[in-house]
């Protein structure tokens, strides 16, 4: 091979996450079983919180909807990908179980390509999930005030989110090596969500659990989603929805590339 | 009948030994309701401002939901723990004893109860805290504890009955799916005359939906006899329908 045809450092890098990608996604598609759940469950709860809420849209404090579906949007794009990217990190810690993990990283491969590529199943889930919600609540009387610009920023911003949760639990599966830790620590993402405006807005709560939905990053990303459902296209909106998950995805990814130095260093 | 007793204290006994030795079997089914009442009284805080809404605290409405909750997954985590029996043979060595075969059931059932009645004090003792006050006194308590104890039998019957049928976890995931569907597919975030579309008609007839009234009657107001009715008579006939799926589920074990 000539010296002109051999691939850059970028190009090689770039064909080395792309090929993780291919596999990552690949793997979702084969496990439907894995994530369907984190299908039905936010439609089935978005269902049953439009009919048992459907009267609170006229209670001090809550934003001004057409109807709680309008609302309610929001919480299944961030409950589903909650759910959802639970799945790459678990995918990820069984890489570590089986061994597979250790021959990537023996091989000539990039680190940062490793962890990225095995994240883009739950990145493509993650967007693949907003876009879904608001197709199957659409036919419902969804109405998405922000128009097709401000869907393509929520699936951007499902993207964001689901990378930012995922690069979370990356940490942790690299840390543990083990599938059932990552999967242990779901309920503390579900407790996250609940002390969150996630469900129900910031402004009719009170005392701690106001205290903590105020502080909590989920209250801001799921107002980001919300704004663009329920109010027309505005660059604060976009602002909140693509750029408080892409701070935390620099964090959280930051954070899984330290484990996975840590845990080389280790080794 | 004695010796069913017996047979049936000795396994109730054994099943709340494990609670003490394998906490961690058992304090998930304790922790969820009380995350449960935590986070719905403070979520949903402001649902008590919807015109209609029958109690000014949202923990008066949430509590009950969250001991039924807690109940009827005690009930299932009788059922687990008979799978695991199953799985590593100790079931099939209580079978070939002289036991008498309602012990089977009954010894589960009383174990349940006792997991039950955890539920309903620490989930109570965290609501109150939250703010949740009793309406009628110590009544509101024992249609409270009435209807925890029921749907602990439902669910016990009804993971026993599975338990049985299936041998292995894939009856868990059914066991938990169905009675956490059967249990949001009631009132259990809003009351019927708030409510509106699909899941009122849903609500309307689904019996566990009467076992929330009951669970409730004493912290909305007066315990009255037209909020309790209804709620005893469906933990009777889902009682007695899902304890008869275990008898027959064992029967089939036999086989």
């Amino acid at each position: 091979m000539t010296a002109a045809a051999l691939p850059t450092r970028r190009q090689s890098f770039l064909a080395q996450t792309l090929a993780m990608s291919k596999r990552a996604i690949i793997a979702v598609i084969r496990q439907p079983a894995m994530v369907i759940p984190s299908l039905l469950f936010p439609l089935f709860f978005v269902a049953l919180g439009t009919s048992s809420f459907s009267k609170a849209i006229v209670i001090p404090g809550f934003p001004k909807v057409d109807s709680f579906l309008d609302f309610a949007l929001a919480g299944s794009i961030v409950q589903g990908i909650l759910f959802g990217s639970t799945v790459s990190a678990t995918a990820l810690a069984t890489d570590i179980e089986n061994g597979f993990f250790d021959r990537l990283l023996a091989s000539p491969t990039s680190r940062v390509s490793i962890l990225i590529g095995r994240l883009a199943g739950g990145m493509a889930y993650g967007g693949l999930q907003t876009l879904l919600f608001i197709l199957v609540l659409l036919p419902f009387g969804l109405t998405v005030q922000s128009g097709v610009v401000g869907v393509l920023v929520m699936i951007l911003g499902g993207i964001l989110v689901a990378l930012a949760v995922g690069g979370l639990m990356a940490a942790m599966a690299i840390k543990t090596g083990s599938s059932e830790a990552v999967q242990g620590a779901f309920p503390l993402l579900f407790i996250l969500l609940f002390f969150s405006s996630t469900f129900f807005p910031r402004e009719t709560m009170k005392g701690y659990h106001a205290a903590i939905a105020d502080v909590n990053p989920l209250s801001f990303i799921s107002e980001g989603f919300r704004s663009l459902t329920i109010e027309s296209l505005s660059a604060s909106a976009v602002a909140q929805t693509l750029l408080i998950p892409l701070g935390l995805t620099v964090l959280t990814v930051s954070l899984s590339l330290r484990t996975l130095r840590g845990r080389l260093d280790a080794s | 009948m004695s010796a069913t007793l017996s047979s049936a204290g000795g396994i109730a006994v054994r099943s709340v030994r494990n609670l003490l030795r394998l906490p961690s079997v058992f304090l998930p089914a304790l922790l969820m309701p009380t995350f449960q009442v935590v986070s719905f009284t403070g979520t949903y805080r402001g649902v008590t401002e919807i015109p209609g809404f029958p109690t000014d605290h949202a923990a008066n409405w949430y509590l009950p939901l969250a001991v039924v909750m807690g109940c009827s997954f005690a009930g299932l985590g009788i059922g687990f723990t008979t799978i695991r029996d199953i799985e590593s043979g100790f079931y099939d060595r209580l079978r070939m004893s002289p036991a008498p075969r309602r012990s089977l059931l009954m010894g589960p059932l009383l174990a349940a109860w006792v997991r039950a009645v955890f539920a309903i004090v620490l989930v109570t003792i965290v609501g109150t805290l939250l703010g949740a006050r009793l309406t009628d006194g110590v009544l509101g308590l024992l249609t409270l504890a009435a209807a925890g104890i029921g749907i602990a039998t439902v669910g016990t019957g009804w993971a026993l009955g599975l338990a049985y049928r299936f041998r292995d976890m894939r009856a868990a995931a059914i066991m938990q799916l169905t009675l956490f569907f059967g249990l949001f597919l009631t009132d259990a975030n809003s009351p019927l005359n708030v409510m509106t579309g699909w899941l009122h008609g849903v609500a309307r007839i689904n019996p566990l939906t009467n076992i929330l009234r009951l669970a409730r009657t004493g912290f909305l107001g007066e315990v009255t006899w037209s909020d309790s009715w209804g709620g005893l008579v469906a933990i009777g006939v889902l009682g007695v329908l899902a304890m008869w799926f275990a008898r027959t589920g064992l029967n089939k074990l036999d086989d």
